[in-house]
C-alpha cells in the first residue's frame, strides 16, 4: 500500500490547486446561486430563497430568447468553422509554391486576442467610418448598419468568430491528416472510389475522432463567447446578439444581480455539460458499442 | 486475365532517374516476380503498373491496352500492400466488399462473393471482426481476399510476406502459390527475398538500380546467370567468387586466382588475358579424396547439412555439404569442385563469358 501512499503524495499539489481554483469557486458559485444577492439593491445581505433564482430563469423571456440566440450562433459558426477548416487543411495538404508561407499567415488570427479581434471588426464595420461597408455601400449600394439591422449584426459576429477561430480547425484537421497512413487511399484508388467516396467512406471516418475533439472544443468556446461579441456589437441592436455570456454580464455587472447571475451560470454550465454529451451519444457511442459487441 | 507488358518504361522523379528504360513482358496467366535489392525500384514499377506513380517514359499495357493515362480504378487491377492497407474502421466483411459496393452491386451478390473468397482464405470466422482484432497473417488474408473478390485482371503483390515472422511467411508463400494455381490469375509480385522468387515465380526478373539485370525462370536463373550480380543475388547460400585468371595447363587451361589457388574449369574454355571472376555455388563443392586442401575456419553443422567456411591458399571460400564433417576448425579437409558447374564472369562488365 505504500506505493498507493507516495502515489497520492504526489499528485496532492495538482489536486489541491485544482481544488482551490476550480471546484471551490464552483460550489461557490452553486452556493450563491440558490441565495438573493444584489449589493446595491433593496437589501444588500445575501439571503437564501431556495430555487427562487431557478424558477425565476424559466420564466425570463430575455435569458430564454439569449439562449436560443447563442445555441444558434454557435450552430453556424461551428458548422462553418469545420467545413472551412476542413477545405483548407485539404489545401495545406496539396504542393503549391508559397504554401508555408500561406500556412502561417493564416494562423495569425489565432495569436490575436479576443478582445482586440472585436476592436478590429468594430472599426472595420462602423456605419461611415468602416471601410466594409463603404465597399458593401459603393459597390452593391448594400447599407450594412450593424447598429439597427439585427441580421447583419449576427451574421457578423458569425463571420468574426469563423475568421478568429478556423485556423483552430484547419491546424488540428492537418495534424490529423498528417498522420493517416497513405495505403488505404491508395487501396480506395484501386478499388475504384472516387474523390467523394474516398472522403466519405475512407478519410472522414479516419479523422473522426480529430474532427469531434475539435467540434466539442469549438463548440464549448461558442457557447461562451463575450469579449468579441462584446466589443463589436454589445449585445445589440436590442438584443439581437445579446449572447448568454454577454446576458450573464449584464446581470452581474450593471445590474449587481449576483444571485441571479450565478444562477444562469450554473444553468448554462449544465446546458453546455448536456449538448456535449448529446454530441457525443449520437456521435461515438453507437459505434463504440458497434465495436466493443464483437 | 490479360497479359501485362512494361515497355521502355522510365521514372523519374524531378531529375533523379529511377527506372532506366525496363522491358518485361508478362503472359496471361503468368506469375512473375520482380525480386532485387531494397531501393532498386521495383516497389516504383508495380506503381506504376498499378497506376498509382505517373510515368515518366514507355508504355504500360494491361491486356494489349496502352494504360498509361488510365486511372488506376479502371485498369481492373488488385494490389496488397507489404502493410495490408486494410480499411480501420470497417469489418472483414466490409473490407473485402468495398469495392463491389462501390460498382453499386446488390447486397446479396456481395455478400455472397464475401463468403466464397472468405471460405478459399479460411476467414468466414473472422468476417465481422476489425482489422485491429485480427493478427498479421489473417490480416494480410483479408488484403488477399479483398483482391480475390474483385476477380481483378491482373494481382499486383508489394512485398506481401515482409512484416510476417519467418514460419508464417513460409506457409503465406505456399497458401498464394497454391492460390494463383487456382485461380491462374496474371501476377506480378514483388519482393527482395531471391528465396520468395525462386519458390513462387514462373518468372522472375531481377533489378538492380532500375535496371533489369535479368529475366527467366528460377532454374535458368540459378543454372546460368547472366552476370555476377545475379549469380551472387539468387542462391542462397551465396556463391562464391574468386579473382583471377584463366591460364593454359597440360593441354587444357585451368584458373589461377590472385593468390595462386589453382582451381578446375569447364572443359573447352580458352586461355583468356583479362581477369576474370570465378564463381562456384557452395553447394556444387565436395568433401572428398582428390580434391583441394583446404583449411577451415568455420563450421556450421544445421542437420540437412554443413556449411563449411574454409580458406584455399589466400582465399576464402564456402562449401555446403549434405555428410556430416568430423573435423574441426584449424584441419584441413580436401574439397572437389564439379567444372562442370562453375560459372565464369568477365572480372570487368561482370557479364558471363
Ligand atoms: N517519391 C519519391 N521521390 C523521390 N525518390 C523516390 C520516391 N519514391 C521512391 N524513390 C526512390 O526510388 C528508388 C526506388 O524505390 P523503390 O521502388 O521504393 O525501391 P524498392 O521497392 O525496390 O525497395 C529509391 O532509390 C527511392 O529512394
Ligand atoms: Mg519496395
Amino acid at each position: 500500500m505504500r506505493s498507493n501512499t507516495v502515489g497520492w503524495l504526489m499528485l496532492a499539489p495538482t489536486i489541491a490547486i485544482l481544488g482551490i481554483f476550480g471546484i471551490l469557486p464552483f460550489i461557490y458559485v452553486l452556493y450563491v446561486a440558490f441565495h438573493q444577492w444584489n449589493p446595491f439593491g433593496a437589501n444588500p445581505d445575501m439571503v437564501y430563497n431556495g430555487a427562487n433564482n431557478f424558477r425565476r430563469l424559466v420564466f425570463d423571456g430575455e435569458f430564454l430568447f439569449s439562449i436560443g440566440v447563442t445555441i444558434k450562433f454557435a450552430f453556424f459558426a461551428v458548422l462553418s468553422e469545420i467545413a472551412l477548416g476542413y477545405l483548407l487543411a485539404q489545401l495545406f495538404m496539396r504542393e503549391f509554391p508559397g504554401r508555408g508561407l500561406f500556412r502561417t499567415i493564416h494562423t495569425l488570427p489565432l495569436i490575436v486576442a479576443p478582445i482586440v479581434v472585436g476592436s478590429v471588426w468594430r472599426l472595420m464595420t462602423t456605419p461611415s467610418i468602416g471601410i466594409i461597408p463603404y465597399f458593401l455601400k459603393s459597390w452593391f449600394g448594400y447599407d450594412l448598419n450593424i447598429g439597427r439591422d439585427a441580421g447583419a449584426a449576427f451574421t457578423l459576429t458569425v463571420l468574426m468568430d469563423i475568421w478568429h477561430w478556423t485556423p483552430l480547425v484547419t491546424l488540428t484537421l492537418l495534424a490529423a491528416l498528417l498522420s493517416l497512413p497513405k495505403e488505404p487511399f491508395e487501396q480506395a484508388q484501386i478499388d475504384g472510389a472516387n474523390r467523394w467516396q474516398i472522403f466519405w467512406h475512407i478519410t472522414l471516418p479516419m479523422i473522426r475522432p480529430a474532427i469531434l475533439a475539435t467540434v466539442f472544443i469549438r463548440l464549448m468556446d461558442a457557447l461562451r463567447t463575450v469579449d468579441e461579441v462584446w466589443m463589436l456589437t454589445s449585445g445589440g441592436p436590442g438584443a439581437a446578439t445579446r449572447y448568454v455570456g454577454l446576458h450573464i454580464w449584464k446581470i452581474v455587472f450593471p445590474k449587481t444581480d449576483y444571485g441571479y447571475g450565478a444562477a444562469i451560470s450554473v444553468i448554462v454550465l449544465y446546458l453546455t455539460l448536456v449538448m456535449c454529451w448529446l454530441l457525443y451519444v449520437a456521435l461515438v457511442a453507437p459505434r463504440q458499442k458497434k465495436q466493443e459487441a464483437e | 486475365m490479360a497479359e501485362v507488358a512494361v515497355r521502355n518504361v522510365i521514372k523519374k522523379y524531378g531529375h533523379l532517374q529511377v527506372i532506366h528504360g525496363v522491358n518485361i513482358e508478362i503472359a496471361d496467366g503468368e506469375f512473375v516476380v520482380l525480386v532485387g535489392p531494397s531501393g532498386c525500384g521495383k516497389s516504383t514499377l508495380l506503381r506504376m503498373i498499378a497506376g498509382l506513380e505517373s510515368i515518366s517514359g514507355g508504355e504500360v499495357l494491361i491486356g494489349g491496352r496502352v494504360v498509361n493515362d488510365v486511372l488506376p480504378k479502371d485498369r481492373d487491377i488488385a494490389m496488397v500492400f507489404q502493410n495490408y492497407a486494410l480499411y480501420p474502421h470497417k469489418t472483414v466483411a466490409e473490407n473485402m466488399g468495398f469495392p463491389l459496393k462501390l460498382k453499386g452491386r446488390p447486397k446479396e451478390e456481395i455478400a455472397a462473393k464475401v463468403r466464397k473468397a472468405a471460405e478459399i482464405l479460411a476467414l468466414e470466422k473472422l468476417l465481422d471482426r476489425y482489422p485491429k482484432q485480427l493478427s498479421g497473417g489473417q490480416r494480410q488474408r483479408v488484403a488477399m481476399g479483398r483482391a480475390i473478390v474483385r476477380d481483378p485482371q491482373v494481382f499486383l503483390f508489394d512485398e506481401p510476406l515482409s512484416n510476417l515472422d519467418a514460419k508464417l511467411r513460409v506457409t503465406m508463400r505456399v497458401e498464394i502459390k497454391e492460390l494463383h494455381q487456382r485461380l491462374k490469375t496474371t501476377t506480378v509480385y514483388v519482393t527482395h527475398d531471391q528465396i520468395e522468387a525462386m519458390t513462387m515465380a514462373d518468372k522472375i526478373v531481377v533489378m538492380r538500380d532500375g535496371h533489369v539485370e535479368q529475366i527467366g525462370a528460377p532454374l535458368e536463373l540459378y543454372d546460368r546467370p547472366a552476370n555476377v550480380f545475379v549469380a551472387g543475388f539468387i542462391g542462397s547460400p551465396a556463391m562464391n567468387f574468386v579473382r583471377g585468371r584463366i591460364e593454359a595447363r597440360d593441354g587444357g587451361a585451368a584458373f589461377v586466382s590472385d593468390h595462386g589457388t589453382v582451381l578446375p574449369v569447364p572443359a573447352g574454355t580458352a586461355p583468356r588475358a583479362e581477369p576474370v571472376a570465378y564463381g562456384i555455388r557452395p553447394e556444387h563443392i565436395d568433401v572428398r579424396d582428390g580434391g583441394i586442401s583446404a583449411t577451415i575456419s568455420v563450421l556450421e553443422p544445421t542437420g540437412s547439412e554443413t556449411q563449411i567456411f574454409a580458406h584455399l591458399g589466400g582465399d576464402a571460400i564456402n562449401a555446403a555439404v549434405r555428410e556430416r564433417i568430423s573435423a574441426r576448425p584449424g584441419e584441413t579437409v580436401p574439397l572437389l569442385i564439379d567444372p562442370a558447374r562453375v560459372h565464369l564472369f568477365d572480372d570487368k562488365s561482370g557479364a558471363r563469358i
